[in-house]
Order: structure tokens, then sequence, then C-alpha cells
């Protein structure tokens, strides 16, 4: 008995019970769909992730003082602040001078937050940090209005700042927020340039910042140390391979602080791909058990197919008697089962990978991206009538054992 | 197997049929039910035999086992020369698909299949290509005067034209033998008349046929005549 007389037996046997059949894919379905568009959601968020926090995709790194592991426990936390000195500027014209293969270098100071009052206007919270005027090219900033300040500014200590887009909409709801001045802590600044609004990632805003040149910011909120000590933000250069730029650096900062070979790192380099791992082993566990629910109630659908299954091979030993007087062999009656449960299955599979796909498509367009990636579309449908040939082997062997003349006396 | 049964040589062995003390023992609870007791005879190619007996006498156990759908207890039985107890599933599958036609009382036919498909169903586990299929079955169907009916479901049909569906499905892979089980038990009479034209037709053509029946009227149409009574051979007569 060949591929195509088998799979138009399966199709007629399940479409003689259309309900039945629509019931008991009911278990399939609901798993399937709720897998995949957790599956989705994941992956969707994964991206957002990756992109939006991790910077996955840009090739800039972070030479800061502490690494990932150093905030295991309060034992590390202790030793790594004791061991792991504040980065300096000396450090920072050391690697600048020394390095091949980074393009760009630049500092950027830890932040303060603040109130900012302008007239009757005032915004809260708003992070106040100076970079360097290299920073603008690191990050990629985009502006809306004015420009970013010069390195003139920067070593003159100017009291200019480049403003996040709610600091402008906020403070000067009127308009003309480019060329105002706005006071921080008493001292006035005066606004050159605004940020295109970036929106928020995950609620929080990204548009309530003040970046002033490194200098004024080092001069007027007490000195770049602590909480203010600058870190810098490094990209490697055309053609360079990230990994290689991150170990140049990490060699010229460990000679710069005169470290032996045996020695650890004194300071942390904080790469996209660490930080998109680290967020992933966060949220692995969440992630397994977010997909297990789902898993059970596939497995529960199986076993639905499984008694259905049984239930058909009773109702059909008369058949199965009367195909084997007429010559059909226990291959031909277990592939017949078998072929009928799997394709019942993967129909069931097929339908909530279609309800995933299009609720994950109306999620994208209103919420929040997610994604299907074909492999995992293609492995639905694999697993769905896998686990269809899987709930069918036994009925499907019970069938195929029967014994003829035993088969032919039911009714 | 051809060499494994070299002492039944001496009863014909090239026989189409050859059973040899066949015993056929259901175990009722502690009661042991011998439903055939120490059967021997053998048929031969083209023969047309009628196997007679009062119901319960054991006929349609004699019939499952030549039609190789049963085991018997202890005996032998030999198949064209064939040792039936040495083969294997698919062997036997094999046997039942090219070597034998059934035709049962209660036709036996697929209720959600059309007269074709059911005529079919022997040609596709002989893996039949669908095109030569479809043409064969609806020859067999035109042989048994239901070449406008292929198209219809058993219950379309009535019972003469259900059991002429099952004999042309029996016959529809050539084989060695046809084996009726009381094929006209559940037709009248003028339906059963019909039946057994045909068989002899089919008997005239070459076939070698076994029916079982109760009726004499039918069993007279035969070539010879078995009779059974409590499983064993109480007759067994040639009356042409
Ligand atoms: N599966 C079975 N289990 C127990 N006894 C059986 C079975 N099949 C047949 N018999 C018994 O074997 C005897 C012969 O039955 P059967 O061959 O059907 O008779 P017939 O066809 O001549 O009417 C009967 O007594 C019947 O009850
Ligand atoms: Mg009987």
């Amino acid at each position: 008995m060949n591929f195509s007389e088998t799979l138009k037996l399966a199709i007629s046997s399940i479409t003689a019970h259309k309900l039945r059949s629509f019931l008991t894919l009911l278990g399939m379905i609901i798993g399937m769909t709720a897998f995949m568009l957790i599956l989705s959601l994941l992956l969707g968020f994964n991206g957002y992730v990756n992109e939006k926090v991790a910077g996955i995709g840009s090739n800039a790194f972070t030479v800061q003082r502490f690494n990932f592991d150093d905030f295991k426990d309060s034992d590390t936390i202790a030793a790594a602040q004791r061991r792991n000195k504040e980065l300096s500027f000396d450090e920072l014209d050391f690697i600048k001078r020394g390095a091949q293969m980074i393009e760009h270098i630049g500092a950027r100071s830890g932040g303060v937050g603040r109130s900012i009052r302008v007239g009757n206007n005032s915004i809260q919270n708003v992070r106040i940090s100076g970079v360097e005027p290299v920073i603008a090219t690191i990050d990629k900033i985009e502006i809306e209005q004015g420009r970013f300040f010069s390195d003139t500014e920067n070593n003159t200590a100017a009291r200019v700042a480049f403003v996040g887009a709610d600091i402008a909409k906020n403070l000067f709801p009127q308009g003309g927020a480019l060329g105002s001045e706005l006071k921080i802590s008493g001292i006035p600044y005066r606004i050159i340039g605004i940020q295109v609004a970036k929106g928020t990632v995950f609620g929080q805003p990204q548009d309530n910042f003040i970046q002033l040149p490194i200098k004024t910011f080092g001069a007027n909120f007490g000195g770049l140390r602590w909480n203010r000590a600058p870190n810098f933000a490094v990209t490697a250069k055309e053609g360079v391979k990230m990994e290689d730029a991150v170990d140049e650096v990490r060699t010229l900062l460990r000679i710069k602080r005169k470290l032996g070979p045996d020695e650890k790192d004194n300071f942390g380099i904080i790469t996209p791909d660490a930080i998109s791992g680290m967020i992933g082993s966060m949220t692995a566990v969440f992630s397994i058990v977010l997909l297990l629910v789902p898993g059970i109630a596939l497995v529960v659908g199986a076993i639905v197919i499984m008694n259905i299954m049984l239930v058909a091979v009773t109702e059909r030993t008369k058949e199965i008697g009367i195909r084997k007087s007429l010559g059909a062999r226990q291959a031909d009656i277990l592939r017949q089962f078998l072929f009928e449960s799997g394709l019942l299955s993967a129909i069931g599979g097929f339908i909530g990978l279609f309800i995933a796909y299009t609720a994950g498509y109306i999620i994208t367009l209103y919420v929040f991206p997610t994604s299907i990636p074909w492999y995992a579309a293609v492995l639905a449908i694999g697993v769905s009538g896998g686990v269809g040939i899987l709930a069918g082997l036994f009925p499907a062997w019970k069938a195929a054992a029967l014994d003829p003349i035993e088969a032919l006396r039911a009714d | 197997m051809a060499n494994s049964h070299t002492g039944t040589a001496m009863v014909k062995e090239d026989s189409l049929i050859l059973m040899k003390n066949i015993w056929k023992t259901y175990q009722m609870g502690v009661e042991e039910l011998h439903a055939l007791r120490d059967v021997s005879f053998h048929v031969e190619k083209g023969d047309y035999l009628a196997i007679i007996g009062p119901s319960g006498s054991g006929k349609s156990t004699l019939m499952n086992l030549i039609g190789c759908l049963d085991s018997p207890t202890k005996g032998t039985y030999l198949i064209n020369g064939h040792l039936v107890s040495e083969m294997t599933d698919d062997e036997l599958a094999r046997i039942r698909n090219k070597e034998i036609g059934f035709v049962f009382q209660t036709f036996n036919l697929l209720s959600r299949a059309t007269a074709l498909h059911n005529v079919e169903l022997p040609l596709i586990y002989a893996g039949i290509r669908a095109g030569e299929r479809h043409e064969r079955a609806k020859a067999a169907l035109d042989a048994v005067e239901l070449g406008d009916r292929t198209l219809h479901r058993p219950n379309e049909l009535s019972g003469g034209q259900r059991q002429r569906v099952a004999i042309a499905r029996a016959l529809i892979n050539n084989p060695s033998i046809l084996l009726a089980d009381e094929p006209t038990g559940a037709l009248d009479s003028k339906t059963s008349v019909e039946i057994m034209a045909l068989f002899e037709k089919l008997h005239a053509d070459g076939n070698t046929i076994i029916v079982v029946t109760h009726e004499h009227e039918v069993a007279e149409r035969a070539h010879r005549i078995i009779t059974i009574r409590d499983g064993q051979i109480e007759n067994d007569e040639r009356i042409k």
C-alpha cells in the first residue's frame, strides 16, 4: 500500500467524523497556539532586548570599573571595590595613543538625577551626565534641532547642554527650547541641541536626559568621582572584529595598570553580547517555565489523540478484519493508523500555528514585536505530527496485531 | 519450506488444498470444544466442492482454516504444496491476497466505500497502480453485471447486488480458489439462484470453488459434496 493510498485513506477517515476530529484536536490546537504564541513573544522580547538594551548590532563596547561577575555576592563586591580603581583620563589617553583597532574612544561620566524647573514648568528625575563630544558619534545620536557640543566647548568647560526631546517639550511647551537657558542647581546652561524623540524602552523614558560636556559636568557636580566617575565608550574600526578590539583595549589597560600575567583584570569590559548573554541567563528559567505550560497542553492533546485512536481501532475492528482478509499486511494496517493520527495531529498543529501567527501579527502591529522564525513553524508541524504518530503507536499496533478471524467477528 | 514436509509426500503434495489430521479446539473455560476433529481431505485444481452439514458442525471453522484467516490447533495444512503453519504473517497476507477469494455470508463490504473501491481493495494491497486498478475493478463489476453501479455504496445496493460486489472482489486478483461461506444464506431464493448460476459460470471458466451451505439445491450444483457432522467428515462423495 503506497503513500498516496495511505494519505487518501487517512483523509477520508478524518473527514468522516469532522466534529469528532475537531474536538479531538482542540487540545492540540490550544497547546500549539499557546506554545507558538509564547515562543514568538519570547523571541520578539529577546530581539527587542538585544537591540534596545544590549545594543546588539552596534559595534560599541564599554570599559568600566566593575565587571559583571564582580556583583556575584557581597564578598566579590567588597573585593572589587578594593581592587578596581576608578578609570582615569590618563588611562583614556594611554589607550587612545596605543590602540590600532579602535575607531573612537570617549569618556562618559556616571549620571545624577535632578528635578529641573523653568518658570512654571518642571520635569522630575532628569538624568544628567557629562560626555565627551565624540560620544555623539559613538552613540550615533540623532539631532532634531541644533548641534552637539564641540571639543572647544568641552575643553573650556562651557555651560552648554544637549537635551532629550522631553526636556524641550516639557520645559518649553510653547517651543523655543533651542538657545534658551535652564538652571541646574542654580547654574545656568544654554541649550544648544535637542535629540530626536526616542520614546520608551520597557516603560523607561529615553528622552528625559541632559548631557553636558564632561569637563563642565566635572567642574559643577563635585568632580568625576564615585558614582560620577567616567567609563569609556569604544567602537572597533571598520573590518575589525569586536573581540579583537576588546582584547587590545584590555591588554593596553592591563599594561597601564601594571597587572602581572596571573592577575585578574581590575576593570570590566562590557560588550553587547555579554549584556545579551546576561539577560538571556536571567530570562532562561522564566522562558522554560512559560513554555512548559503549553508543553503540558501538548501532552494532554497527545493523550486525547491516543484515546480517540483507540476508539477508532475498536470501532473499525470489523474493517480491519475485512482488510486483513483481503491481504492487508500488519505493516499496512499499522501505517494506516499511524498516518491517520500523525495527520490528524499535524492538522491540529497547523491550525495552532496559524492562530498563533495571526495573533502574533496583530500583537506586532499594536503592541510589541513578535516573531515566529520559519524553523519554529516547521518544527511545530513536525512536532505535532510526531506527537500524533507517537500517540497513535499503541492503538495502531493494537490494530495491526488483531487476529483476522477475531476482527471479522466484531460488528 | 519446499522440502520440509516429505512425510506428506505420499498424499499428493501437488494438491491445491491438502489437509491432514486437522484439529481445531476452543478452550471454553475448563472444557475443550473440538470444532474440528481429525479432518483430512484434499482438493484439486478446477474442482467444485460443496461442504454441507448442520449448523454448528464446524463448516465455517473449516472454511476459515482453508482461507488462512484462522490456524488449526493441530494438523498439517498445505496450500499449493506450501506448509501454512510455517508461513510468516506477511506470507499469509500474500496468500489471502493472491491465492484466495473469500465470499462471506454477510458480504463484509466496507460500508463507507463505493462498490468500485471495495472491489479494488485486494489490488491496493497487491500494490497495483491506480489506473490499472480502476480498469480491472470496473471490468470485474461488469462481469457480475454491476457495471452501472460502480459508485454506489453498499447501503445503496440490494442484497444480491452486494453479494455480487463481494464476488467481484473475491475474483479480482485471479485467486487459485474461491471460498464461499453460505453465500446465499442472506439472500432470497430468486437471488440465490442467480448467484449459483454465477458460480457455475465461474467454475466453467476454470475457477476452483468451495462453497459451504446447508441448502441442498445449492450443494447439488457442485461436483463433490463433503458432509460434516460434529467436526468430523461424515461423507465425501463425487456426484458429477
Ligand atoms: N471463536 C469461537 N470460540 C468458541 N467456539 C467457537 C468459536 N467459533 C466457533 N465455535 C464453535 O465451533 C463449532 C463450529 O462452529 P462453526 O464452524 O461456526 O459451525 P457452522 O459454520 O458449521 O455452523 C460450534 O460449536 C461453535 O459454537
Ligand atoms: Mg457457519
